[in-house]
């Protein structure tokens, strides 16, 4: 077995966070996208509005701004509080933001835009026919969300949410900008080093290419399971 | 006997959409064993006058009581809302809806249709409702097809099936919406002759329909609707036999065929 010149192990470390990164912004996103496409749809004008600015505001700014804005931005920010803290009251804070969270909350956030796009659109196909009967059979607004709308969307939102879950996979590869030592960052300064580019970058690009296929079959089987009942129709 | 209080009772329901008033007054009274059909050409507001019996459609003003249960509303910025969601559940669960487009849940088998609303609205335990929701889709000739989803089902086979799904409700009343409208012809019969055992068997129900035949040998009481009005309403036999008002004659007349 090759060694990757001693930096195997580190190699190995960085796919990890790259790996738990991707999750746990896809869970935050996946929070936000139906909490903005329930924003969206309800009739809530104000709630209405928020979720439209979120979602358009995240779509128009490129991702790699997005983060530092807010990973810089949000230590700025943080640093003016806690100053007029020492100032007013004589309390000492100091709070730094935490690499990891706030890449998981940046990629969270832009995501969250997107999959409310998609959720979206998933909803509005759901038929409102299959909605009246819950509601007809003395269902609470919750109970149609959670027995019929939800996995009657479901179908429809599937391909979307696989193909911005790829996006944002990718997309973790911008952490390495705040300091996060990912699968990507440990691989480029293995290779500066070291010179061996192919060494480094081909392991990487297979290490996303294993990831990704490991999704593939996941969502094969949520697509399975939610089209069950509907292959009369394909 | 005499004071159970009557399964449903509806009074002055009016109801606009936009600047269309399309129920202008509409009561109905429903004791128990009743079967009332209402008749009249599409655009007369029969079905909408349905659906604001369980509140599917808000009405603008009127009572509605189930088993001398008043829904109780409130005026908000859009209009009359419900003013207590959780009574217009309970509610709801009496009134089951048989819908002309069946709406059987298209993601659940079709018993999983049937024991939904009863275990997880009525909270009855996963094995009995199972239990019962067999022997409904015995009643209504769909046993083999048990575990077979919506799409694999005729329109018939889906009809029945969400005639089980009211049932297993126990309901005071049930609300059927032109069940039959959407069907292909040949499949109608069994819907029908599913309909008139349960007539048989004293169950109330409000039927909105365009089969004369059904609404003259089963029901005991027609309402003709005519632009959101009772243009005349009785006996069946009587009323569609020698109909007074000449727009029901016109709409009783044969048309082709």
């Amino acid at each position: 077995m090759i060694d990757f010149m001693g930096y195997g192990p580190r190699l190995l470390e960085g796919a990890l966070l790259t790996a738990q990164l991707a999750v746990l912004s896809l869970l935050l996103a996946l929070v936000l996208g139906l909490a903005t496409a329930s924003a969206r749809l309800s009739q809530n004008p104000p709630l209405r509005a928020i979720a439209v600015v979120y979602t358009v505001a995240i779509r128009s700014v490129p991702d790699l701004v997005l983060m530092m804005l807010l990973f810089y931005g949000a230590q700025i920010g943080l640093n003016q509080i806690t100053d007029a803290i020492y100032n007013h009251w004589g309390y000492d804070i100091f709070i730094t933001i935490d690499p990891f969270a706030a890449g998981v909350a940046t990629i969270g956030l832009i995501f969250g835009a997107y999959m409310a796009e998609t959720f979206r659109g998933a909803f509005l196909a759901v038929d409102r026919g299959q909605i009246e009967a819950g509601a007809a059979y003395g269902m609470s607004r919750w109970l149609v969300f959670r027995h019929i709308r939800f996995p009657l969307m479901m179908r429809h939102a599937l391909p979307g949410l696989g193909n911005n879950w790829m996006v944002l996979l990718k997309t973790t590869a911008l952490v390495s900008i705040i300091g996060l030592s990912d699968m990507v960052r440990i691989a480029a300064e293995a290779t500066r080093a070291t010179h061996q580019t192919f060494l480094f970058m081909i392991p990487v690009a297979l290490g996303y290419l294993v990831m990704t296929s490991v999704s593939e079959v996941i969502f094969g089987w949520l697509s399975r399971r939610y089209n069950a009942g509907f292959e009369e129709q394909h | 006997m005499t004071d159970e209080p009557i399964p449903l009772h509806v009074s002055g329901i009016h109801k606009k959409f936009g600047d269309t008033e399309v129920l202008r007054g509409i009561s109905l009274e429903a004791h128990k064993g009743d079967v009332i059909t209402l008749i009249g050409a599409s655009g007369s507001g029969k079905s909408t006058f349905l659906r604001c019996l369980n509140l599917l459609e808000r009405p603008d003003s009127g009572e509605i009581s189930v088993h001398g249960e008043s829904i109780r509303f409130r005026m908000t910025r859009r209009g009359r809302e419900p003013a207590d969601r959780s009574q217009l559940e309970r509610i709801r669960t009496r009134l089951a809806m048989v819908f002309q487009n069946f709406n059987l849940w298209a993601h659940m088998t079709l018993l999983d249709n049937v024991i939904e609303a009863p275990i997880y609205v009525r909270g009855v335990p996963r094995k009995a409702a199972r239990e019962q929701g067999m022997a409904l889709l015995e009643r209504v000739g769909l046993t083999e097809r048990a575990h077979a989803y919506p799409a694999q089902l005729s329109g018939g086979q889906q009809q029945r099936g969400a005639i089980a799904r009211a049932l297993a409700m126990d309901p005071e009343v049930m609300l059927f919406d032109e069940p039959t409208s959407a069907l292909d012809p040949e499949l109608v019969g069994d819907v029908l002759e599913v309909m008139r055992e349960l007539a048989a068997e004293g169950r109330t129900m409000v039927v909105v329909t365009h089969e004369m035949d059904f609404a003259r040998d089963v029901s005991n009481h027609v309402m003709y609707l005519h632009k959101g009005q009772v243009e005349e309403q009785g006996n069946p036999a009587e009323v569609l036999s020698h109909p007074e008002s000449e727009r029901l004659r016109q709409f009783l007349a044969p048309r082709g065929r």
